[in-house]
């Protein structure tokens, strides 16, 4: 029969494709893990030097990923801390004020925005300096400031895409109680909505997160170098992780610098991973609050 | 009120100002008449040539390369999770896959040096194995998720009374597929080939670890390319008043106009999508 | 009750209305009579429910809806237009107050929502606010069931009590005109049955204005009765 020999071919063509994507995916995450389990060790992070001395700046590490790590999350925090309000407000606008056609030619902005490759994204961060270095202070150089702003514009796109699906995907009688409590648009929105949506904008907070940590492209052209210990402040240079990696597999001297790379490679690989699987429960949250409702 | 509209404001300029500074630190360049020679000569500063011709074709190249390697597998495997296989197995690849948009390029590119790159050396036994090929099948591996997530969640959006009535009439999953499902999601499935196209194009980490960054225009799927990406990350490096460093603006301007085009177009192919 | 006796609390003259796309209301003109219950039945989807969102404005937070005509309402001082300029939306809903078909709890304890409402006005007295929404819920019939749980998430409510929480929610500002879409249609007999007394008992304090399609509500409850079919609002024989 015509019907089941097509069947059979789509099966074998379906699960063939399902073998091949999940073997590529083993090899990789199955070398890494071989590669880099052994690496895995409090020397690794931290070299030489007692975890609690390093974690309270008390002494430098020289030999340990350390500083990358702290550089990591120091552009995290600053990245994120400058991309959550503004595109918090900005997904607000577009979902509660924007106009039909204000809202259509904004969303393809940010959708320009969303596909900017992160290299151009670096080469703007990179061009803002010579900007500023030009016009403003001839002491401006490329330092985690300017990578951190760098970074909030290229996960600002997620952000705002985040606020705006999880504030429309609200029912429209929760929209409707409190105007007809009498409240004004502002105070339905800070009372009502934005923490109805928190849920799903955790999750995407969460996910945005994990793009500034894993990035690469952004920083290489905004301040990151080899080797500078923990950022001193937002206008020096720093280490992290992602070039870590990168420049260690362009430029090992030994075999014990490349294993140094294994092991860092799994733990940005395990921090992506474990953000993934925070923003996954976070969405479970939803679902589980969601069912309380009688 | 004014906050709100100011942050949008604020991000809708700063999109724009990208472009703007492609361009005002292109001008130079552009003033001299030299954007023709740059877009069509080969790279070689030493004879005062700055040509990218070879960078975009090596980009076209990688990029059209995985995009040829990653759209069957991802297609298998959206058809794997939405048809042939919608229970446990499906689901599990499912979770998979999303799990996989969370791998960072520069793991991608890591590995790759260290595990594909010896291989495709043994298997060609041509070259130093960073090739086109090499990073071709690294960047397939990278935008597979993006496309299949993209494509289950088009067959989704077909509406249920058409796949009911099919099964109803006692039509096989194959038949569902290329009968309903495929003529209605084809606009969903053209957007996620787009959109990944884009994120090929636009990737940096890969290309630079593995496509070897020869200058050469390349001829063969086997030869080192350098894309306008890993162009603009070795050019950086260089001293500040050359023409080379100014070149790299032009690249970003190409590299910001292509990957607008490929916006555009999935919005185009989405209105059809929605209607 | 005499129709001759009632005095009107609410003018409709060449009311339109579109949304979506659709025209759903064209040339409505009726009167509404105070201290009554005025029942709209008619077949679904034909603009019942907007027609409620037009008394007070509320269609003006729905993407997509249109509305045109002149509507005024008698709040004690005479006639006023309530789209006139100088009119405040906050106020004037809280004159016309809306129960929603379906219960709409806030995602928060029983207390809180009947609360919610006066935090909005301003209201800051926590005295004064216990005592007022104590009234509610009583004016609700349903102090009794919830006195020693007000703290409890109102999700946890069944669906009668949620209705009737919603209805207090609604009652704690005092509103003289209380809106209702098909408040019992998603509860069961005993809930309608409760509801429908509630009902009869508000007349008293304020003028109802039901959306229903119950032939056998209309009845029992009904002073007024009006059906809307082909955009136009007609009125029926009364009781």
């Amino acid at each position: 029969m015509k019907a089941g020999v097509q069947d059979r071919i789509l099966a074998m063509f379906s699960w063939g494709c399902a073998l091949v994507l999940v073997s590529g995916l083993a090899a990789v995450l199955g070398f890494l893990l071989v590669r880099g389990a052994p690496a895995l060790s409090r020397e690794l992070i931290f070299g030489s030097v007692a975890p609690l001395d390093a974690l309270l700046l008390k002494r430098q590490v020289f030999y340990g990923i350390f500083p990358a790590v702290a550089g990591t999350v120091c552009l995290v925090v600053f990245s994120i801390g400058t991309a959550l309000p503004v595109g918090l407000c900005a997904g607000i606008w577009l979902a509660e004020y924007a106009p039909r056609l204000l809202k259509q030619i904004f969303s393809l902005v940010v959708d320009i925005l969303a596909g900017i490759p992160s290299i151009v994204v670096g080469l703007f961060g990179f061009s803002i300096t010579i900007f500023l270095h030009h016009f403003l202070n001839n002491r401006v150089f490329p330092c985690l400031l300017i990578s951190a702003l760098a970074l909030a514009f290229l996960v600002l796109p997620y952000i705002i895409k985040t606020t705006q699906t999880a504030m429309d995907s609200l029912p429209l009688a929760l929209r409707l109680t409190a105007p007809s409590l009498g409240a004004s648009r502002l105070e339905n929105i800070v009372h009502v909505l934005v923490p109805a949506a928190l849920p799903d904008l955790a999750s995407g907070v969460i996910l945005a997160i994990g793009r500034c940590a894993e990035d690469t492209a952004v920083i290489m052209l905004t301040g990151v170098v080899a080797t500078a210990g923990i950022p001193k402040s937002i206008f020096s240079s720093y280490e992290a992780l992602p070039f870590y990696i990168y420049y260690t597999a362009s430029e090992y001297a030994d075999a014990s610098e490349l294993v140094k790379a294994y092991g860092a490679a799994l733990v940005l690989l395990l921090i992506c991973a474990g953000l993934f699987g925070l923003a996954h429960l976070a969405r479970v949250w939803v679902a589980h609050r969601a069912r309380v409702r009688t | 009120m004014v906050v709100f509209s100011g942050a949008a404001l604020l991000c809708a300029l700063a999109t724009l100002s990208v472009l703007g500074f492609m361009i005002w630190l292109s001008l130079p360049v552009l003033k001299s008449g030299m954007l023709w020679q740059i877009l069509t000569d080969p790279w070689s500063p030493d004879q005062g040539r700055f040509g990218i011709a070879a960078m975009v074709v090596g980009t076209l190249y990688i990029a059209g390369l995985s995009l040829v390697i990653s759209f069957p597998v991802s297609l298998g495997c959206s058809f794997f999770i939405q048809v042939s296989s919608p229970g446990l197995w499906g689901r599990l690849l499912k979770k998979l896959v999303q799990l996989m948009t969370a791998i960072p390029t520069v793991i991608y590119g890591f590995v790759g040096i260290f595990l594909l790159v010896p291989k495709v050396r043994d298997i060609f036994s041509y070259g130093s194995g960073m090739a086109i090929v090499t990073a071709a099948i690294m960047l397939a591996m990278l935008i597979a998720p993006t496309m299949i997530l993209f494509f289950t969640q088009s067959y989704a959006r077909v509406p249920r009374a058409y796949t009911d009535a099919v099964d109803a009439l006692g039509g096989t999953a194959s038949q569902r597929l290329f009968y309903v499902i495929l003529p209605q999601a084809w606009p969903g499935i053209l957007t996620g080939v787009v959109l990944a196209f884009g994120r090929a194009m636009g990737d940096t980490l890969i290309a630079l670890m593995l496509s070897g960054n020869s200058v050469m225009m390349p001829s063969s799927l086997l030869d080192s390319a350098r894309t306008l990406t890993a162009h603009i990350a070795m050019i950086i490096a260089a001293d500040f008043d050359s023409v080379e460093f100014k070149t790299i603006f032009i690249c970003g301007g190409i590299l910001y106009l292509m990957t607008g085009l490929g916006v555009f177009a999935a919005r185009l192919s989405q209105q059809r999508d929605r209607s | 009750m005499s129709k001759m006796k009632d005095k009107v609390k609410v003018k409709v003259r060449q009311v339109a209305f579109h949304y979506g796309g659709h025209q759903v209301l064209k040339g409505v003109n009726t009167d509404i009579f105070a201290h009554c219950i005025t029942s709209i039945s008619g077949p679904s989807g034909q603009g019942k429910s907007s027609f409620l969102t037009v008394l007070n404005r509320l269609w003006e937070s729905m993407d997509g809806a249109r509305a045109s005509g002149q509507v005024t309402i008698d709040f004690g001082q005479g006639f006023e237009d309530i789209y006139d300029r100088k009119m405040s939306l906050p106020w004037l809903r809280q004159q016309v107050g809306t129960v929603f078909q379906v219960p709409n709890p806030l995602p928060m304890g029983i207390f809180k929502n009947i609360c919610f409402p006066l935090k909005l006005a301003g209201e800051k007295n926590k005295d004064h606010m216990r005592c007022q929404v104590e009234q509610a819920l009583k004016d609700a019939f349903l102090w009794d069931e919830v006195k020693d749980r007000l703290q409890k998430d109102a999700r946890l409510l069944s669906g009668g009590q949620q209705q009737r929480l919603c209805i207090a929610r609604a009652l704690v500002l005092n509103p003289q005109i209380l809106l209702l879409d098909e408040p019992t249609s998603s509860l069961d007999e005993t809930s309608v049955a409760v509801i429908e007394d509630l009902l009869l008992s508000l007349k008293r304090q304020c003028t109802i204005i039901m959306v229903t399609h119950y032939a056998d509500q209309v009845r029992r409850i009904a002073d007024h009765r009006f059906v809307l079919s082909k955009m136009q609002l007609k009125q029926v024989g009364d009781e």
